[in-house]
């Protein structure tokens, strides 16, 4: 019944909830999709919206079937398969917007929601932020108050408040059974089959690679990297120093993580001023974790290798949260392998030939490792800039242009051309990268490191000292290390900047709350993994690692909640208690019933009493005095609860059999 | 599928308790609750978001499908007392000719807050709705097509909603042993009511003639063919029934033996016909049936009682 004019159950208003809530749930897809799918999009709806409202033809089943062919090649087209979260999202807008366009019955109409409800699931693939919760939430509602209208009576459909108000009542009173379920529904670990893989694409983050120019790129996103929790004092700002992917393998222009790379015992022969903390980290798709220095515990799933880069076993897909320990003083591979000798000395020699002279030469004048990286760090000092808007090195010897020409640079090419010194000077280094410094948030005394921390400095392998941190941007920009980035070069980003004009700190605050109310969001309702939810429940005595047990306390406490929920409605509609004073004049009526006197359903209080007393005159005195105390309780001004107690004493004494 | 298991349930459950009597109450164990097909389905969608959940690591992906879940358990209760505590009494049921449709009057009252949505449904037919504000009676009219003269049951009707959101179907059954009078339908082919009786007293009244014609007024369903004011009509007026005057100077008995038909059911038809047109007319009548009869009399209560007994003609005594 392709031609079929509208269904009369299908009202108008009921179909514009529907492409409403439909707009809405869709639209943040609609602004990251191409175009075409959100111009595909808004034309069947305000089709289905005029077909609905001037009661015109449904679309044909051959131009419904076309559109459907047509949307799946677009979005092959566009994507070169039709599943994975991008393509996969843009088909199921591209159906639902079909679905609606032919939708024709009740049941299709339920369809609809339903698809309304996986479209609300789509979204969080892409967000889970705290605006996207409550926005979504917002859809939901709006589905249900759909739903809640295609369920009157036919022909009676509601307004607005007559479609919001019970939705909004069901969400509100299925909050708490939401609640226990998220708490104890069992989490597992990892997915049940592969990601796709753009599952996780747009992540941003540190690489395996550096190479001159991406750091400056990362560092103006204002991007949340990790979140760091102490465990008392903070310590000194300038001792932030977050190790992430160590690189050894430099080919002239980059510098590279190596493949090889044994685990390595935490062993130091000097480590003190311990640091205890836990590091709340974003999704960044890799393996590597970041940690302060030298780690001395490590959370489980973790393993440190001879770098002491820490790994983690699966990549950090999801928001992670581990606990740890790290010195901040401390020595560490005073002994230096051969091989690892070798490697941290190795560079090709025809690429960046100045540069590798004058590392040749300072060593040379004096091989002292200690003087090579104080002639180093004064030449980074007299000369050089620090900026954010270093020029493009293009040259086939990109540190030679840098150190001889430019002169320009930012961390990278500080600690890139530091590096290659260094081995041309005979000293083993490396490049580590990770994040120094960051901001704490006065609220909760958290430390929110972005990617706008994002750093590289050196390690130098010195004899009878081990491996010791060298930064050269401090020796060109003391203020990045001491103050951090923003100090340094002022407000990177549109952010910052406007902070900066803050002069009352009233928007800095702002910011602060803000970001204590994500990181709670954060740890517990999207970071609320397998190992969070073992934590939190053996705070409350329950044992989670066994599935058995938690699915019993699932049950009990789900069972519990549902059953409060429901005996507050169902309270509700149990008959009203009696008024002390009809409860006390329903007794004497019963009781003149015993005497042969029952009441006639239509007779009045005062007739009664009239009745009564003609035929029992030994009880008029006794009914009079209750008959005008209830007349007075009923009808008249009403009588205080002692009356109503010598009321209730009266009948309770008035003896006619 | 579904439904014949309900009903295979309530048959089983309520064999010995109908009819019963007014008012019922539906309390707590009158009332099922089982979720629709509809609900197996959003179970089904639950499950799916459960899975892309658990599989994509989203956690407000478990919020959403707790949430939905959760709502889904709230609204069966919500579902539930959309039934709970109405109070149900039979109203009455005006009497109709056979094959039309007669409308059993169920009073219902909400003690407690507004309901929406309640339906009304015999056994394998079409649902009335009906919404019920609190405290007032609301009168649900449930409509029995009827197929034969006498007494028209309207048997067990169950009283389902799956307001407010389609899940859940709760439903009871009530039967107040209701019935309705259902008279046979007139059959025109009869004729005229016959001008003279063969009963005693009978003295003869002239059926109306031309000379008798009175006024034209608007066709009624029913009237006979020759009354209709033809050419009226091909003036271009609408239908018209030429209305007689009835002289009204005698009684006429319309009489079992009269009602020429080859069976007992054709002759009630015959009768019944004449029953509406002397009424219409104007003309006192009087009935008379093997084993029965009605002195002549005029007006509704006596066209009733006419035809109620053309209707019970036959049939036992009320049950």
């Amino acid at each position: 019944m392709s031609r079929a004019m509208p269904n009369a159950a299908l009202d108008a208003k009921g179909v514009m909830w529907l492409l409403g809530a439909m707009l809405f749930v869709v639209a943040p897809h609609l602004l990251r999709m191409p175009e075409w799918v959100a111009g595909f999009f808004l034309v069947m709806v305000a089709w289905r919206g005029w077909v609905a409202w001037r009661a015109q033809r449904f679309p044909t089943r051959w131009i419904v079937l076309a559109l459907t062919l047509g949307a799946a090649a677009g979005t092959f087209l566009q994507y070169g398969r039709l599943f994975g979260r991008d393509a996969g999202t843009t088909l199921l807008v591209l159906m639902a917007a079909l679905k609606l366009v032919e939708m024709k019955t009740s049941r299709e109409v339920l369809l609809a929601i339903h698809l309304g409800f996986v479209l609300v699931m789509t979204n969080f693939l892409y967000s889970q932020t705290i605006p996207m919760g409550v926005y979504m939430l917002a859809c939901v509602w709006l589905f249900v108050a759909t739903l809640v209208g295609y369920q009157r009576s036919p022909g009676r459909a509601p307004g607005v408040a007559g479609r919001l108000v019970p939705a909004g009542k069901l969400l509100a009173q299925a909050l708490p059974l939401m609640l226990v379920l998220f708490i104890l529904f069992p989490r597992v670990a990892g997915p049940l089959w592969a990601l796709p893989q753009d599952a996780r694409a747009g992540l941003s983050g540190l690489s395996d690679t550096m190479t001159p120019g991406n750091i400056s790129k990362l560092i103006q996103s204002e991007a949340t990297a990790f979140r760091v929790e102490f465990e008392g004092e903070i310590p000194p700002y300038q001792r932030l120093y977050f190790r992430g992917p160590v690189l050894w393998a430099f080919d002239g222009r980059s510098w590279r993580m190596s493949e090889f790379s044994p685990a390595a015992a935490l062993e130091y022969p000097k480590a003190e001023r311990p640091v205890k903390y836990a590091v709340t980290v974003e999704p960044h798709g890799k393996h590597w974790l970041f940690a302060l220095d030298v780690p001395g515990t490590l959370p489980p799933g973790v393993s440190a290798r001879h770098d002491l880069q820490l790994r983690s076993v699966r990549p950090v897909d999801a928001r992670l949260r581990y606990e740890m320990t790290s010195y901040l003083d401390y020595r560490f591979g005073e002994k230096l392998p051969a091989g690892f000798r070798e490697f941290a000395l190795r560079f090709n020699t025809w690429q960046n030939p100045r540069t590798i002279a004058l590392g040749r030469q300072w060593a040379a004048e004096n091989p002292d490792p200690r003087r090579v990286i104080g002639r180093a760090l004064q030449h980074f000092n007299s000369q050089f800039t620090y900026t954010l808007e270093p020029p493009l090195l293009e040259s086939e010897h990109p540190y030679d242009e840098f150190l001889f020409d430019k002169k320009r640079g930012f961390c990278e090419h500080y600690a890139g051309s530091f590096a290659l010194l260094m081995r041309a000077a005979g000293i083993p280094s490396r490049v580590v990268t990770g994040y120094q410094g960051g901001e704490i948030n006065p609220l909760n005394r958290e430390l929110i490191v972005r990617q706008a921390d994002a750093h590289a400095w050196v390690e130098v392998w010195i004899e009878r000292e081990g491996w010791v941190r060298i930064d050269p941007t401090s020796a060109v920009s003391p203020d990045r290390i001491d103050n951090g980035i923003n100090a340094a070069l002022g407000p990177i980003g549109v952010i910052p900047s406007i902070i900066a004009a803050d002069r009352f700190g009233i928007l800095s605050n702002l910011r602060f709350a803000w970001d204590a109310l994500n990181s709670q969001w954060n740890q517990w309702v999207l970071g609320y993994n397998t190992d969070r939810q073992r934590q939190f429940l053996a705070r409350l005595g329950i044992d989670a690692v066994d599935w058995m047990n938690l699915a019993i306390w699932l049950a009990a406490i789900s069972f519990a909640v549902a059953g409060i929920v429901s005996l507050a409605l169902v309270i509700r509609d149990l008959p009203k208690r009696e008024a002390p004073a009809v409860r006390a004049w329903r007794r004497f009526g019963e009781k003149l019933a015993k005497a042969g006197l029952a009441r006639a359903p239509h007779e009045g209080p005062l007739d009664y009493l009239a009745r009564v007393r003609a035929a029992r005159p030994d009880l008029g005195e006794q009914a009079e005095a209750i008959t005008q105390r209830y007349v007075r309780a009923r009808y008249g001004e009403g009588i205080s609860p002692p009356e109503a107690q010598e009321l209730a004493r009266l009948v309770r004494d008035f003896r006619p059999a | 599928m579904l439904a014949n298991l309900r009903q295979s349930i309530a048959d089983w459950i309520f064999r010995a308790r109908f009819p019963e009597a007014a008012p019922v109450t539906l309390v707590q164990r009158r009332i099922f609750i089982l979720p629709s097909k509809e609900g197996y389905v959003f179970a089904l969608v639950l499950l799916v978001l459960l899975v892309a959940s658990i599989n994509y690591a989203l956690s407000l992906g478990f919020l959403l499908t707790f949430l939905l879940a959760a709502m889904g358990s709230v609204a069966m209760l919500h579902t539930w007392r959309n039934l709970a505590h109405l109070k149900l009494r039979p109203g009455r049921c005006e009497s109709v000719f056979a094959g039309d449709i007669a409308q059993f009057a169920v009073l219902v009252e909400s003690p407690v807050r507004e309901r929406y949505a309640v339906a009304f449904r015999r056994r394998d037919e079409d649902p009335v709705f009906a919404d019920i504000a609190e405290r007032e009676v609301a009168t649900v009219p449930i409509p029995v097509k009827s197929t034969r003269r006498g007494r028209l049951k309207c048997g067990r009707v169950e009283i389902y909603t799956r307001y407010p959101v389609g899940l859940f179907h709760a439903w009871s059954y009530f039967d107040f042993g209701q019935t309705a009078i259902v008279y046979p339908r007139p059959d025109p082919s009869a004729g005229p009511p016959p001008m003279q009786s063969q009963s005693e007293s009978g003295e003869g009244v002239p059926i109306p003639g031309e000379d008798d014609f009175h006024h034209l007024r608007d066709y009624r369903a029913g009237d006979p063919l020759r009354h209709v004011a033809w050419k009226a009509l091909a003036r271009g007026d609408q239908l018209l029934t030429k209305e007689f005057h009835a002289t009204a100077s005698g009684e006429l008995w319309l009489d079992w033996n009269d009602a020429r038909a080859a069976d007992p059911e054709a002759r009630l038809a015959f009768l019944a016909h004449w029953v509406i047109e002397c009424e219409r007319i104007g003309q006192r009548y009087g009935l008379r049936l093997p084993g029965s009869a009605i002195p002549p009399g005029r007006g509704e209560d006596h066209r009733a009682r006419c035809l109620e007994a053309l209707a019970l003609h036959g049939e036992g005594p009320a049950p």
